[in-house]
């Protein structure tokens, strides 16, 4: 078969020929029956019609005359647009807005959620759902036919010294094989040989790309250079690609793990690390999930102690993508559902202006329709004109996309995963095109049917003036109903995360964050492993830090609140014994020095602070507890006096405090689900540590407390840190209202954004609203000079027109209260200290909404008011 | 323009293929013959449209009902000339004893002419 455009022209000329063949024929029949040459000639014409029409009619019946039609219909449509750029500009604004908020939204989920990740064979990468000790992964690893699992720690912190300043980096210690399980290449030097995470072989590193560039002057030859890190030297062996971003994009360096299972605390106990893993070929994604269930028992057995029954009994193995992203899923979710909900508002916008529209165009389609066209040929010009309006709005969405993405990136925090990979790429444009053309059909088709049916008599007889257009004005009203509805959703849901926001930042986090500055001060970890030095450096760094300029106060913890730390561990409680194989709490804590609590005004509740003398050698080991705690563990008792240690020791230690719970965890979270109390311990000796280590931790985060809320001591505290220990980093100084803030990042760009497409929508909303409202009272021009003829007053005929969109208003209102009680459900883990159907926020929403309409009303009610009746009545 | 032919093609559609199916059972034939044949045959009554009959001669070479060719006529003219395929034998067939049916139901519905004046 020949292409059907192919041979078009071959056609073409052919039934040319064929028709006038026939002409030939006839009139050659008429001369041969006796009539003259001319006359045969002009009847058998008369009697054929029109031959270029049949011709064109006839050549129809070949298919992919679509085509053209189609290219007929754009020009058609390109011509009209240019004819009415008043209504083109404002359709392809809206369009573009709509579809440009679709295209980044959709953007960042394309990054995050659906593009492949940048590793061989992305479909087989898995990742398990807990966390396991190094142990259990040897284990595993030797026991599992479907997948080939290595271990990620996650983000630690190193010293680098002997190069210029000391400075922290953030690396992780992953299994030797971790860099080929995932199929990457270095882009210098090697990764890790097998065997590397074995102790004494693992003096090993590797570099970030950005690290070897910003630290090392992209030296090309830093591959075999040695340097050294937490006071251990290590000899460089690769830098990877800047592509390389796992296990996190803030990830400097890389070392291997050190497997050494003499070291039986940190082997099998506070070494816990994200396993990832590579199915292996032929394993599917549920028979590892089925192996590592098979697996658990081994495990468990492989231990030394007893181990809770129910250890790793909820770990599960997901794709890697999915390990990666966990929460964020939801929240881009939801984002997503909320900018498609602006884009139908846009789209009932567009629609009723293409409404209004059709009403004048009657005329223009009548005409068409007496000419022949069939109604389908006259939704097909009509959709094509608005799919061209939408393919327009669409190209200036890609715009409105490029500038909202580059907000979007600097708004979000900047640990949401997979940020780094969200471009506007080939799949974002696609996404973009297919949306301009469905958002064409879908607001194009309404109207489009409404004007196809055009009743062709009534409208050339009246002149196309005024026909009664009552089908479309009703679809426009109710256009304008799902407007409103819509934008009340989406400005509850704003309103909500709006209100958390606002309880959360009215909320004390436990603390007090004004007129205190932190710091960090970390020194190895070798470094305090001789017993006493630590406590002399610090001991000496307090006061010295106590008398310079400015500093009232100074105390030190192994972590600031809202996250930034803390030693987790199994303890005991004395009133509660727990039986074997059952769960053992777990515990959060604090290790201060005794002007902390002071310093950060957390409130003593019951008992005394801690003094000078806990801290001493031969002190007898006292406790903190938080109120929470001991409400949990001693109800409706005094918790001072009460006894509590860790599980591994035999001595009880006595708690002799109760303080104010403090939002340890995050900033909604006192602590995290898992863990069952919060305490504080004295700094020094009696320290307790997660690993079971004797020495008190070495990295510490200094709180000052400052004259004033100037945070300019950083260039004096690093001199002295530098004076006793030039080996000594000091890092993250800045004010602790900053850090609060930083634990703000998250919901606060959620409700930014959420704002902002609240703002878009009710603005969207309030402009459909009046051109519906105006649209009425141009029709209703001649009604309300009647009216006014009769002896109505100016103020009746406002209301008369102010209350049509009001009613209007109210039933979307009223929708939109329904729609928000049902979808504001699905983003309750965004919402803090406010229910979802927070009857606060939806009656304060729907007075909004209702003004704002009202508002919109106003000029069209005013213009009315205006309407002189002789004019109006004259008019036709 | 153009619709108005096509709107009007529609209105004969089943009736005109049916009608040039069955004029070329009596061999091949070409357009101008076609419809002096209904006309003959229909004793002048059905005056078949020329901006119809192309239409249709062409969607039914389309739908493979009929195949055409050029051939060289009395008057050593090339003229295009149909003829009924197999596929459009068979579709004749089925569309006469259609039409059958349907003239005999409406005449069942319309009933003698007689009784029409006595009710």
């Amino acid at each position: 078969m020949k292409f059907p455009w192919g041979d078009g022209e071959q056609r073409k000329k052919e039934l040319s020929e064929e028709i006038s063949r026939h002409l030939q024929m006839a009139a050659r029949d008429r001369e041969a029956r006796g009539e003259s040459r001319e006359q045969a000639g002009a009847a058998a014409q008369r009697e054929l019609g029109n031959a270029s029409m049949i011709h064109d009619v006839t050549h129809d019946q070949w298919a992919w005359t679509w085509l053209e039609d189609l290219l007929q219909d754009l020009r058609y449509g390109a011509r009209t647009l240019l004819k009415n750029p008043g209504f083109t500009i404002i359709a392809v604004l809206t369009l573009a807005l709509g579809i440009g908020a679709n295209t980044a939204i959709f953007s960042l989920v394309n990054g995050v959620l659906l593009r492949p990740l940048p590793y061989a064979q992305p479909d087989k990468l898995v990742g398990t759902t807990q966390y396991y000790p190094k142990g259990p992964l040897v284990v595993m690893r030797q026991q599992s036919h479907t997948m080939q699992l290595v271990g990620v720690s996650d983000n630690k912190e190193f010293n680098l010294t002997g190069t210029g300043d000391p400075v922290r980096l953030i690396g992780n210690s992953v299994s030797a094989d971790f860099f080929s399980m995932l199929g990457a290449q270095p882009g210098l030097g090697r990764t890790f040989h097998d065997g590397e995470d074995q102790p004494d072989k693992d003096r090993v590193v590797i570099l970030s790309r950005a690290l070897w560039q910003q630290r090392f002057q992209a030296d090309p030859n830093i591959v075999g250079r040695w340097i050294t890190l937490e006071g251990e030297d290590r000899e460089i062996v690769g830098v990877m690609p800047a592509d390389f971003r796992l296990p996190s994009p803030k990830t400097e360096l890389w070392v291997p793990l050190r497997l050494d299972p003499r070291d039986s605390g940190n082997y099998w106990g506070d070494s816990y690390m994200q396993l990832i893993g590579r199915l292996r070929p032929g394993a599917t994604l549920e028979q590892a999930r089925a192996e590592l269930k098979t697996m658990r028992p081994m495990v468990l057995a492989a231990y030394a102690w007893r181990m809770p029954v129910n250890s790793f009994v909820n770990s599960s193995v997901v794709s890697l993508e999915e390990a990666i992203v966990g929460d964020a899923r939801g929240k881009l979710l939801i984002l997503l559902g909320a900018v498609s909900l602006l884009l139908l508002i846009a789209c009932a916008n567009v629609a009723n202006l293409l409404l209004a529209r059709a009403t004048t165009r009657e005329r223009e389609i009548a005409v068409r329709v007496a000419l022949g066209a069939s109604r389908w040929r006259i939704l097909r010009q009509l959709i094509t004109e608005s799919v061209l309006l939408a393919l327009l709005g669409g190209a200036l969405g890609i715009g409105v996309a490029v500038g909202g993405l580059s907000i979007l990136k600097a708004t979000l925090p900047p640990d949401t995963p997979r940020l780094a990979d969200v471009a506007l790429d080939g799949h974002v444009l696609a996404f973009t095109a297919l949306l301009a053309i469905l958002t064409g059909v879908i607001f194009g088709l309404v109207p489009a049917l409404g004007a196809s049916k055009v009743d062709m008599t009534t409208t050339l007889k009246s002149g196309g003036q005024r026909s009664a257009s009552g089908g479309n004005h009703r679809a426009s009203k109710l256009l304008v109903v799902g407007e409103v509805a819509i934008s009340m959703i989406l400005v509850i849901a704003a309103g909500l995360l709006v209100k958390s926001l606002w309880i959360l930042s009215g909320t004390s986090p436990g603390f007090r964050a004004e007129r205190v500055v932190t710091a960090r001060i970390t020194p190895n970890e070798l470094f305090c492993a001789v017993a006493g030095r630590c406590l002399a450096f610090y001991d000496e760094l307090l006061n010295r830090t106590r008398a310079l300029p400015g500093v009232n106060n100074v105390a030190a913890v192994n972590g600031l609140p809202l996250g930034g730390g803390a030693e987790i561990f199994p303890g005991v409680i004395e009133a509660h014994p727990v039986p074997d194989g059952a769960k053992v709490p777990m515990f959060w804590e604090k290790i201060v020095t005794p002007d902390y609590l002071r310093i950060m005004n957390i409130p003593l509740l019951r008992g005394r602070a801690f003094t000078e003398a806990d801290s001493g050698a031969d002190a007898q080991a006292v406790v903190i507890v938080s109120k929470t705690t001991a409400e949990h563990f001693w109800p409706g008792q005094d918790a001072v006096g009460e006894h509590f240690r860790p599980k591994w020791e035999q001595q009880w230690r006595t708690v002799v405090g109760v303080v104010g719970d403090v939002r340890e965890f995050t900033i909604t979270q006192n602590s995290a689900e898992w863990i069952d109390g919060v305490i504080y311990a004295p700094y020094g000796p009696h320290a307790i540590r997660g690993s079971g280590a004797d020495a008190p931790p070495a990295e510490m985060t200094l709180v000052m407390e400052m004259a004033g809320d100037q945070a300019q001591i950083a260039g004096e505290l690093k001199n002295t840190v530098a004076s006793l220990n030039h080996d000594v980093p000091v890092s993250q100084i800045s004010p602790l209202k900053s850090w609060v803030g930083e634990a703000m990042a998250e919901p606060r760009s959620t409700s930014a954004l959420f704002a902002v497409f609240a703002a878009l929508a009710l603005s969207l909303g309030a402009v459909g609203i009046y051109g519906v409202i105006s649209y009425s009272v141009a029709q209703r021009t001649r009604e309300i000079g009647i009216r006014m003829a009769l002896g109505a007053r100016r103020q009746e005929v406002l209301l008369l027109v102010v209350g049509q969109g009001a009613k209007l208003a109210l039933a979307g209102v009223a929708i939109g209260i329904a729609g928000g009680l049902m979808l504001t459900r699905l983003m309750s883990k965004l919402l803090f200290g406010v229910q979802a159907t927070d009857p606060l926020t939806y009656g304060a929403v729907a007075v909004l909404l209702m003004l704002v309409a009202l508002a919109a009303c106003f000029l069209p009610a005013r213009r009315a008011m205006r309407v002189d009746p002789m004019v109006a009545l004259r008019y036709e | 323009m153009k619709q108005r032919y096509q709107n009007r093609i529609e209105l004969l559609q089943g009736t005109l293929d049916l009608l040039i199916l069955q004029t070329l059972r009596w061999g091949a034939q070409h357009g101008y013959g076609i419809a002096l044949a209904i006309r003959a045959n229909s004793g002048d009554i059905l005056q078949v449209d020329t901006g119809s009959l192309y239409p249709a001669l062409h969607r039914l070479e389309r739908q493979k009902l009929i195949a055409a060719e050029w051939k060289v006529s009395e008057n050593n003219q090339r003229v295009r000339v149909y003829r009924l395929s197999a596929a459009g034998k068979k579709k004749l067939a089925a569309e006469r004893s259609r039409w059958a049916q349907l003239s005999q139901a409406i005449a069942g519905i319309l009933g003698p002419a007689g009784q029409e004046s006595q009710a």
